[in-house]
């Protein structure tokens, strides 16, 4: 008979436990455990974690919680077999629903409702009274314990070293003997090893909000509830072996292992008598007839035998039909849809217009993204207008129920950064010191503390204190802080799904969730669908309607022509402002050394300019090779098989990884591992040894040590931010699809997009001046002619419309104020208050006149406000129709505003002007100082210096390139790119983060069609913009967009 | 008689008041940042932060981001009406008419003060002299009007003194924003072009009122005078002091005490109807050789009561030297709390902290034996024993926690616990027998372990195991042995109290 501990408090308590699950249920296999249980305050959020462990270690996990309940002492439940773990889930969720997230109302009740085939441990008290007895509420909810949950109930005994254990122990056997039940011998287990009672401490204080000075009583006076060693609980325990015997005992009734919880696939999707393959084959040979309808080419049939064939053999059909299903309905709908994942690249998906990327044609192989060995279930995450997902989201709320359709967890970790402002807090630090302390956390993926960075910030690094809430924070960081909800992640089940596990409220209004995030699940081997939001398909939704609406033309994700050469010679030119993914500086300035040229290459530049290529330093040797200024070679044959795509240089996350499993001899299930451990950053230690086995493999079959260092270095960028090939595949299409419509429908594309904000990297303002410089007619905000959206004017079919702005620009007026302008305008307002008699309130108007929307009337901005503002006074009811007092007003004349005011307030109230751009009535000034405009530069010599000013849009600070950051500038003649260094930004970092309006001198950089400057002297001319309006005015430049910061 | 009114304006008064503390602030960026909705916004900025674009608003991490250098700290709510209130007060030297206009301003009725300090100018300048050599940036102004003094302490540019009447054509030139209007207003009028006062001070009333609401034409009014302002001044709190001048100088002992006893009378007189009572007094006696004697008490609980404040001063009376005489006695008391009002004598039966004999009798004790000679403890929250009391503040502070019961904790715990031998088994049960003090204990009863770990932020250490024992006397002992038995080396034991 060995002891098994049966109350154990992971760090899914919060707040409460110190140590992973993991951890725990480690050591108590170094201990020599056969089992371990897990019991987590109303919760199973941690057990599977523990499971996963368990397995690894090769000890058994008994799942259970810790009910703390509304009326009554606490107990320990463990199920003993598949009902009892589901009735107990279920119980779990009773009380999730009924209270606000983050808590869980349960009562006795509902205990003993559900109490059938679960062993309950009530937790004992911590005090007995001062005559040494047990407190007689508590005897009496005991007798009531007994009587409802009878034999598998017993009373739990704890030895922490109190004082008065012995007493304890007594009266507690006293009990048992009285109620005749057992008792067992519990630790009450809240870290695994006693050196964490520091943090324990700590963390009651984030808990109770206290300081560890003033936490007092709150703490425990000992370290005792750490992972004991079976031997030790016995000698403990050594007057009541039978409680010991008990534990064991209670250990060996609960069998029920989380391998048990089968997942079984909604059965709905498939008609009576058929099987779901059956199904899924006759869909994808109809799909197939329609994508193919002068007939099926022989290597797609192939391929779709093929597939089919490895589907049934895995058993994914359903998977494939439940993702088929809501993207039906999404389709039906209207919504646009695009697949990506692993196994979303399929002819298969395809066929069931899953995905819209023709497989042939970027010879993706299906089987390598889902191989038998990689034993993963495939991976389909579907992509929605960002705008409309709600609906599809609850189509499925609807279709499957909330007792069997519920979103996937996230676990919130702490961050360093994090951890450091709590631990700080708790040890009592300054809120200054804790911010500095904070700030020496160089970022949340990077874990370590560098101790010049800590003298720089006036911290002793030698301080004992101080090393202390070091230490404290290095275990804190990675503990997991909350459940949250994940962005899309659904679990569909055939039953009732809060058998499975607990759902939780989530904050959102109606919405659910698991406990578990998509890691448990996958461990479980539990599918998961994704159903995500993406603003580039609202916005290509909404250019094809307007496709349809003036051009009458029907557009489609597979019907819009491809390899049309204009497209990509756009591309190739960086015209992209707008487009999808490639957009941003980094991009534009790959793409004309790049030159995509078809589809594939679009594939190749989305995931080449990703930190992991960039960081693995890929990115180089691959655009020589392209260029052919450097022989493409493999190191050996088995090498080139895996890299031929991509020139020999690995770009793609599945690359870097057969690379491991071929090269250096890692299991399929290791390289995953791998990846994994690369992805959450708490496992620090475990990178390390990954490295050595790697490099040495590789060493080991040949390889030099260099090619080995460098696949490696990349891996470890793919871990934060990985970009397999599928995923890149689909991502191309929308790039595709996006600069087609730029290309040949410049005007439904500034639109459409301009009605998808916010999204992307620009600003409405850069998006109307790159149409114009397309040649479309940008129109402004009228009461007479806008709509809420921006919409196109010009005769149907005649190629470029005029854009004409809409209300959504003005800031401050609501749609419902726009709808009723509108519904009101009849043939068009001639005079205010017909406006206010339409029902648009003053305020609103106030906003119109202020966006200068009232042109069409004959006043500008200023004379329309000051009429507006006098409306207050308008006659109604009885007196309607008479003249109002203000039309007796003597004539006040207004001053009248500068071109350069009305441009200031465009911006003020539109964020952007049709007028003129700011810049350009600087420009005589400008000129004084020998300032070229941005539109000449290409005119200039490579190495020339210059002067340039313009208004800041985009300043980027990528991760990969330390210490450089690029900003962007504009001025009325166009954009030029500027690289500040790390010296020149610690120079120049005020002017840089603080203008609106920057001039610089720099060195001119030409490089084919890449110009750049090099910054090497900034100025603010802040005070230029100021000076726009009026010398006395309000500040103007602060209505100027301060430019987007990335990272 | 003509109104006058001053106008003072602390442009960054709760910064200048950190600078006074730490005046290395002066010369380097500074601002004061509090919470909004989870993020640190900048409250103020100081001159040398402003200067570098730090602003009122800004969320501090944006700030840092630009001026790394920046310090921040924590705003103390209230700080700024404390200020201002101190500040006032302060003022009344000048005027007994001072009001405070909050977020950051003074307003001084200075009607007929002027001309004390030589004229305005002068006056001025004293005052700015003074507040600035106390480290406030201050911009002062006076005019025939609240308004108008209030608009060019902030805003004007030429002299800071307007004469009455002058009101109309100092204003003219200035912003909207000097007429004291809320933001919306001062941002309408700017969109509309009005950007002065003189663009639309001669627009008629009524079409100011239907654009721009009441409150235009009314501050207009009150900036020029057309419409009076009330004020509402600041009043002094008389500080707590008797002063009791001398016909002639007292030499004797005997004198000493009857100048006591009078100044005690007028003091407690007037505690009493205040319902106050004084924790700390000082006598200061000014002698005609130009030195001053001092002597202090302190009494445990605010107390208004004649007699035994003269018996706690009598104490001290030999302590003042009156050497050629003493002619003028000042009494001030230094500390002042509020006293409960006892009801005098109807029920006899007050025992214990509330009877006033004891604190009474304490300070008697406290001032032959020392200060130091009379403790009160309370209970602590710490589990270490040590630390699990402290000493109160004043006879009839209330424990902020209970004694914790528990735990069995001895009547008499050592202030320094005593190493003793010991005879008992390991790794963990109780001793068998101890020696102290050269006696033998051969223990009868035990119980224990309990087991206390170091408060481990304070002092890193090994965790004690306490034993409640009995030995064969029947006498009970609170024992530990510090640390494990973990490699058979021996541990040491002490003797740490005594039950009863």
């Amino acid at each position: 008979m060995v002891y098994v501990e049966l109350q154990v408090t992971t760090n899914f308590s919060f707040l409460r436990g110190a140590s992973h699950p993991d951890e725990l249920v480690e050591r108590a296999a170094a201990l020599g455990c056969r089992a371990v249980a897990v019991t987590d305050r109303n919760s199973f959020a941690g057990i599977v974690r523990a499971h996963v462990a368990a397995e690894k270690h090769g000890i058994r996990l008994i799942p259970g919680c810790r009910l703390d309940l509304m009326d009554g002492p606490s107990l320990l439940a463990y199920p003993t077999n598949r009902e009892a773990y589901g009735r107990l889930s279920r119980l779990l969720t009773k009380g999730n629903r009924r209270a606000e997230k983050g808590q869980c109302r349960l009562f006795k009740a509902d205990v003993f409702e559900q109490r059938e085939g679960m062993y309950f441990i009530a937790v004992p008290p911590d005090n007995l009274t001062a005559a040494f007895e047990l407190e007689p509420d508590f005897v009496r909810h005991m007798t009531t314990y007994r009587e409802a949950l009878g034999s598998t109930f017993c009373l739990g005994a704890v030895r922490t070293y109190t004082g008065d254990d012995a007493k304890k122990l007594f009266r507690i056997h006293q009990l048992c003997t009285a109620l005749d039940m057992p008792m067992v011998a519990l630790n009450d287990v809240h870290y695994h090893v006693p050196e964490r009672r520091e943090l324990q401490d700590v963390l009651t204080c984030i808990r109770e909000k206290c300081t560890i000075q003033t936490a007092g009583y709150r703490l425990h006076p000992n370290a005792e509830r750490y992972l004991k060693p079976p031997d030790e609980m016995e000698r403990l325990f050594r007057q009541y072996p039978e409680a010991i015997r008990n534990a064991a005992a209670i250990a060996d009734a609960c069998r029920f292992s989380l391998k048990e919880l089968q997942y079984v696939y909604p059965e709905e999707l498939v008609p009576q008598g058929r099987t779901p393959q059956e199904e899924l084959t006759r869909l994808t040979w109809e799909g197939a007839g329609r994508r193919y309808p002068q007939g099926i080419p022989d290597n797609v049939r192939e391929s779709i035998t093929m597939e089919l064939a490895f589907i049934a053999k895995k058993n994914y059909a359903s998977y494939f039909l439940t993702v088929h299903d809501y993207v039906r309905f999404a389709r039906s709908r209207g919504i646009l849809c695009q697949g990506r994942g692993s196994a979303a690249n399929s002819t298969v998906c395809y066929c069931l217009e899953i995905t819209s990327v023709n497989p042939a044609e970027i010879r993706l192989l299906f089987a390598r993204f889902m191989s038998d060995a990689r034993d993963e279930p495939p991976d389909i995450d579907v992509d929605f207008e960002h705008e409309r997902r709600e609906e599809v989201i609850q189509y499925i709320y609807e279709k499957y129920t909330r007792d069997r359709a519920a979103i996937v967890a996230t676990v919130t970790h702490v961050h360093a950064r994090g951890a450091a402002r709590d631990v700080g807090k708790a040890m009592g630090l300054s809120l200054d010191a804790v911010g500095r302390l904070a700030g020496t956390v160089s970022s949340h993926w990077d874990n370590y503390i560098d101790e010049q960075l800590l003298a720089e910030q006036g911290f002793n690094p030698r301080d004992p204190h101080l090393r202390k809430v070091l230490q404290l924070i290095d275990q804190y960081s990675g503990f997991p802080r909350q459940l949250g909800q994940h962005t899309g992640g659904f679990v569909i089940t055939q039953g009732r799904l809060d058998e499975l596990c607990p759902i939780i409220n989530a904050r959102m209004e109606d919405r659910t969730n698991l406990e578990w995030n998509k890691d448990d699940l996958e461990a479980l081997g539990f599918l998961k669908v994704d159903v995500l939001g993406l603003g580039m398909l609202t916005c290509i939704r909404k250019a094809f309607d307007l496709a349809k609406q003036h051009y009458g033309r029907d557009l489609t994700l597979a019907n819009v022509p491809q390899k049309e050469s204009e497209v990509y010679e756009m591309i190739c030119r960086a015209d992209t402002l707008g487009v999808f993914q490639i957009e941003s500086r980094a991009q534009m300035s790959m793409l004309p050394r790049l030159k995509p040229r078809d589809f594939y290459d679009l594939v190749i530049e989305v995931a080449i300019v990703r930190p992991g290529p960039i960081q693995g330093d890929m990115v180089h040797p691959y655009l020589r090779r392209r260029n052919n200024e450097e022989p493409v070679d493999y190191p050996s044959e088995e090498i080139r098989e895996i890299l031929e795509k991509t020139l020999g240089v690995p770009l793609f996350q599945e690359q870097a990884m057969e690379i491991a499993i071929v090269a250096a001899e890692f299991t399929a299930a290791q390289a995953d591992e791998l990846r994994r451990s690369m992805a959450t950053f708490k496992a620090k230690g475990q990178v390390s040894a990954f490295h050595e086995k790697m490099v040495t493999g590789m060493v080991k079959k040949g390889y030099t040590e260099e090619f080995a260092n460098r696949v490696f270095k990349q891996l470890e960028g793919f871990g934060s931010y990985g970009f397999p090939e599928s995923h890149a595949a689909s991502f191309a299409l929308l790039v595709y699809i996006s600069s087609w419509l730029k290309c040949f429908y410049p005007d439904i594309f500034a639109a459409s997009l301009l009605n998808s904000q916010p999204m992307g990297f620009y600003q409405p303002a850069q998006i109307i001046i790159d149409a114009r410089k397309h040649g479309i007619a940008v129109r402004p905000v009228d009461v007479n002619h806008s709509g809420w959206d921006h919409t196109l004017e010009g005769e149907f079919g005649v190629e470029h419309h005029a854009l004409r702005l809409g209300f959504r620009q003005v800031k401050g007026l609501s749609e419902e104020d726009s709808e009723r302008l509108v519904n009101g305008r009849g043939d068009g307002y001639t005079a205010l208050p017909a406006l206010v008699d339409a029902g648009v309130s003053l305020a609103a108007m106030e906003r119109l006149a202020d966006a200068d929307a009232f042109r069409s009337m004959g006043f500008d901005r200023r004379q329309a406000l000051w009429m507006v503002s006098a409306l207050k006074d308008r006659p109604i009811a009885l007196f309607a129709g008479q003249p109002s007092e203000c039309t007796k007003e003597g004539q006040i004349a207004l001053p009248l505003m500068t071109a350069g005011e009305h441009v200031v307030q465009d911006y003020a109230s539109t964020g952007l002007s049709v007028k003129a751009h700011p810049v350009s009535f600087l420009r005589e000034k400008l000129d004084l100082l020998r300032v070229t405009p941005t539109g000449r530069l290409s005119a200039m010599k490579d190495g020339m210096f210059v002067k340039v000013c313009g208004m800041i849009t985009v300043r980027q600070r990528p991760g990969t390139a330390k210490g450089v950051l690029f900003v962007t500038i504009e001025d009325e003649t166009g954009f030029a790119n500027l690289v500040v260094w790390g010296l020149m930004f610690e120079k120049y970092r005020r002017e840089i983060l603080q203008s609106r309006l920057l001039l610089v001198t720099g060195k001119l950089q030409i490089e084919g069609e890449v110009i750049h400057v090099i910054v090497n002297h900034c100025t603010n001319l802040n005070g230029w913009l100021r000076g726009l309006a009026t010398p006395e005015g309000v500040d103007a430049a602060g209505v100027f967009h301060k430019g987007r910061n990335f990272q | 008689m003509e109104k006058r009114f001053a106008s003072i304006w602390f442009r960054y008064l709760t910064t200048d008041r950190h600078a006074v503390r730490r005046p290395d602030l002066r010369a380097v960026p500074f601002a004061l940042a509090a919470p909004v909705h989870g993020r640190m916004v900048i409250t103020e900025a100081n001159a040398v932060a402003e200067t570098q674009g730090v602003a009122r608003g800004m969320v501090v991490a944006d700030a840092m981001a630009f001026l790394p250098v920046l310090e921040v700290a924590d705003e103390r709510p209230g700080l700024a009406a404390r200020l201002l209130h101190v500040l006032g007060l302060w003022c009344i030297r000048y005027t007994p008419i001072v009001a405070v206009q909050p977020p950051d301003g003074l307003i001084l009725d200075i009607s007929g003060c002027a001309h004390l300090w030589g004229g305005e100018r002068r006056y001025l300048k004293d005052i700015v002299g003074r507040l600035r050599s106390r480290g406030f940036h201050v911009r002062m102004a006076i005019a025939g009007t609240i308004g108008a003094a209030w608009a060019v302490a902030r805003f004007g540019r030429e002299t800071p003194i307007v004469r009455s009447g002058e009101e109309a054509n100092t204003l003219m030139a200035l912003p909207p924003a000097a007429l004291r209007l809320e933001p919306e207003v001062t941002a309408k009028l700017h969109k509309l072009g009005l950007r002065t006062i003189d663009s639309f001070m001669h627009m008629p009333p009524s079409v100011l009122r239907r654009r721009f609401g009441e409150d235009l034409p009314r501050r207009l009014r009150q900036a020029l005078g057309r419409e009076e302002e009330p004020i509402v001044p600041l009043r002094p709190i008389p500080p707590y002091v008797e002063r009791l001048p001398c016909l002639e100088p007292i030499r004797t002992a005997a004198g000493v005490e009857i100048a006591i006893q009078r100044l005690l009378e007028s003091l407690c007189k007037r505690l009493a109807g205040e319902g106050k009572g004084l924790r700390a007094a000082s006598l200061m006696g000014h002698r005609i050789d130009g030195k001053v004697v001092q002597v202090g008490i302190t009494t445990s609980r605010a107390t208004a009561s004649i007699p035994h404040l003269i018996k706690l001063f009598a104490l001290k009376v030999p302590q003042i030297e009156p050497a050629l005489g003493i002619e003028l006695f000042v009494l001030e008391a230094s500390g002042v709390e509020d006293a409960d009002p006892v009801q005098e004598a109807l029920w006899s039966s007050t025992a214990g902290l509330e009877d006033p004999a004891l604190p009474e009798l304490i300070d008697r004790l406290k001032g032959r034996a020392g200060i130091r000679a009379i403790y009160r403890y309370l209970p602590d929250e710490h589990h270490w024993p040590e630390r699990s009391f402290r000493e109160a503040s004043s006879i009839v502070e209330l424990p902020s926690t209970g004694w914790k019961s528990d735990r069995p904790r001895p009547t008499r715990l050592l202030p320094q616990p005593e190493s003793i031998e010991v005879t008992a088994p390991i790794p963990d049960y109780p001793p068998m027998l101890f020696r102290y003090r050269g006696t033998a204990h051969p223990i009868k009863r035990a119980d224990g372990p309990e087991r206390i770990e170091r408060e481990w932020w304070m002092d890193p250490g090994e965790h004690r195991d306490y034993y409640c024992v009995e030995d064969d006397q029947g006498r009970r002992y609170w024992l530990f042995r510090a640390g494990h038995y973990d490699d058979d080396s021996s541990r040491q034991w002490f003797l740490h109290g005594f039950f009863a």
